[in-house]
């Protein structure tokens, strides 16, 4: 895809029903995302930026509106095409690490490659290679539950951008995480964004978080109230 | 599809909860094991009940003639061509035997009965029980032989024993009585005590000789094999124009009627054993895939599709039905070792008797049964993993990943 624009919603709205009583998650929100970006989506809870994430990662489905990731329309895509377009295109990074229990650092940076196919001994050099430029190489035989909670998101960074995706998606990566490693977990995120050229789109409520992206997106109720680059750390 | 990958993770979630997957393992093997067991204990029983009712004068054909079973009488009788042989493959033949047959009364000095009276030549019994059975004193020594074997159930009844003599009456073939006196050469011995307590033996030249005609009654064969049966009784039905040609199936048919309910047992007991398993399988299942909804969730989220989530959960339960099933065959198999010979039920002779069973249960393992417990363990593991698997790709990731 030679275009410059990664993400693109026009129009995106997302109503969930809570007890009947209907919540509305995003109105009509306009959001464009180029390549290498490191946007920040910020706002309170409720805000609606983990339902912008999800529905631009293709995890939930808008009622109004189109995406389009790497040019591709989201809102035709049955369940199996939007698995294979988020294996494909997309990294994901969760707030609870989401590492497979019973694989090693390791198999979990590889499980990914696997999925797409790629064969044991590229597999096995990419996963190794990655886990060495995130300083985790020592980690490679250890399981999550062996882990810290900053080991084990690293873990997660390597296994999401492992396979180069076009967009790595990460929801309030430092919820549970303490100061210090959030902080480290930020200047990764940056290196990745900067040496790399990875697209990275966080939503977050943590003023660290934002502060280290270029760009910050505010949402309210659903809506953009603000999109601004945000001053560099 | 990863199946490398799927066959991975299915493998570790099971050493992961090692407790629970242990224990349904153990029930797994138990279930197989014992219907293992109990399937060579059936066919053990059915073996048994088609050899007991050849073996019972029967043979797997027998040519009777017209009307003789409805009255066992010299007048049904039929001559056999002194160089007859049948006409099969020597490797297909156990042999024959050639009888005459008539109902009498034998009397003793403190008893009196009615039996079935058979002149036989012991040569050719090797096919019949009368053939293989213990005896106390001599057996007769050929066609000609003048004396009675008779079974040790009616030396009982009669107060009479080896050495002594017994008179017999029947019908000649002029109609009239004809009375004998006989000297009992030995007492014979059998599982049960109904064909002890019917059947006389003395050589059928001399049972010729005392109804006066020079013909038999019945002719027995038996083969190697059950499956040649029917091309070669349709052979004997073109040999033997004007005489019944029957297998054992219409002669016993109460021992056919059980060899065939042998056959439902089998699937009977599988059904019970492995429905009462796989309700405890569907379980353990749905309680290992809803503990992993949301790891399950976070597989499909990263791109893992639908169809994978159900093949991994599959392959679980699938890995551990054919480790169960494997043990289980083994297990199952070492517990027939273990049996050796047979369960001794002489305690229950008079029942097993009645049934035409031998009073030892005696285990037959067919490597046919043992595939058909496997491939259906197998098949129900599988169909028994699509519920549980089916319930958790229904749930969306997103939802699965909240939870």
């Amino acid at each position: 895809m030679s275009s410059d624009i990664v993400v693109s919603c026009k129009g995106v709205s997302r109503t969930y029903q809570e007890e009947s009583v209907p919540v509305h998650a995003l109105r009509g929100v306009d959001f464009e995302f180029a390549r290498g970006e490191f946007v920040s989506i910020a706002g309170p809870s409720g805000s609606g930026k983990s339902t912008l994430l999800n529905v631009i990662g293709g995890l939930d489905r808008p009622d109004a509106g189109t995406i389009t990731v790497d040019g591709v329309e989201l809102n035709g895509l049955n369940e199996t095409e939007l698995s294979d377009l988020r294996l494909h295109k997309m990294g994901f990074v969760f707030q609870s690490y989401n590492l497979i229990p019973v694989l090693s650092a390791l198999e979990n940076v590889e499980f990914i490659m696997q999925l797409q196919g790629v064969g044991p001994a590229e597999r096995a050099e990419r996963a190794m290679s990655m886990l060495d430029s995130l300083d985790i190489v020592d980690l490679a035989d250890r399981r999550p539950g062996d882990m810290s909670g900053g080991q084990q998101q690293r873990v997660a960074i390597a296994r999401s951008i492992v396979t180069n995706p076009v967009l790595l998606l990460a929801d309030e990566p430092s919820a549970n995480l303490d100061s210090a490693t959030t902080e480290d977990l930020l200047q990764l995120l940056r290196r990745l964004n900067e040496e790399r050229g990875v697209s990275i789109l966080t939503a977050t409520h943590d003023p660290i978080v934002m502060s280290y992206a270029q760009r910050q997106v505010n949402l309210r109720d659903g809506a953009i109230v603000e999109d601004s680059a945000a001053k560099v750390a | 599809m990863p199946l490398k990958l799927l066959l991975q993770l299915s493998t570790r979630n099971i050493l992961r909860h090692k407790r629970r997957n242990g224990l349904l393992l153990a029930a797994i093997i138990v279930a197989v094991g014992a219907v293992t067991v109990s399937n060579s204990l059936i066919r053990g029983m059915q073996y048994d009940m088609a050899d007991a009712a050849v073996s019972n004068l029967t043979g797997h054909v027998k040519i009777l003639a017209e009307g003789y079973r409805d009255d066992p009488n010299i007048d049904k009788n039929f001559v056999l061509a002194e160089n007859w042989q049948p006409d099969v493959a020597a490797e297909e033949l156990v042999g024959w035997a050639a009888r005459v047959r008539v109902p009498a009364v034998i009397m003793s000095e403190r008893g009196t009965r009615g039996i079935q009276f058979v002149g036989i030549d012991p040569d050719q019994e090797d096919i019949s029980f009368i053939g293989q059975a213990a005896y106390d004193g001599e057996r007769l020594t050929d066609g000609s032989d003048g004396r009675v074997v008779i079974g040790r159930a009616l030396a009982e009844q009669l107060e009479t024993t080896v050495g002594r003599r017994l008179v017999i009456i029947t019908q000649g073939a002029d109609g009239l009585n004809r009375e004998a006196g006989f000297r009992i050469a030995g007492l014979y011995d059998t599982d049960g005590t109904s064909l002890e307590k019917i059947f006389v033996f003395t050589g059928v030249n001399t049972l010729q000789k005392m109804v006066g005609a020079d013909v038999f009654t019945e002719l027995s064969i038996r083969l190697v094999r059950e499956p040649f049966l029917f091309q070669f009784k349709t052979s004997m039905i073109e040999f033997f124009t004007g005489l019944e040609v029957l297998d054992w199936r219409e002669l016993e048919p109460q021992a056919a009627a059980m060899f065939v309910f042998a056959d439902a047992a089998i699937f009977i007991w599988f059904f019970i054993m492995m429905g009462a398993l796989i309700f405890g399988l569907v379980n353990t299942l749905i309680t290992s895939v809803m503990e992993r909804v949301r790891e399950l969730g976070m597989l499909r989220a990263v791109g893992m599709r639908p169809k994978s989530v159900i093949v991994q959960v599959v392959l679980e339960s699938s890995i551990l039905m054919f480790i169960g099933v494997a043990c289980g065959l083994i297990a199952g198999w070492l517990f027939i070792l273990w049996l050796g010979e047979g369960i001794d039920l002489s305690r229950f002779a008079e029942g097993m008797d009645a049934f035409g069973m031998r009073t030892t249960m005696r285990p037959i393992p067919l490597a046919g049964d043992m595939l058909l417990v496997a491939g259906l363990s197998l098949l129900f593991g599988v169909l028994a993993s699509l519920y549980p698997a089916w319930r958790v790709v229904k749930i969306k990731p997103l939802e699965a990943l909240r939870r």
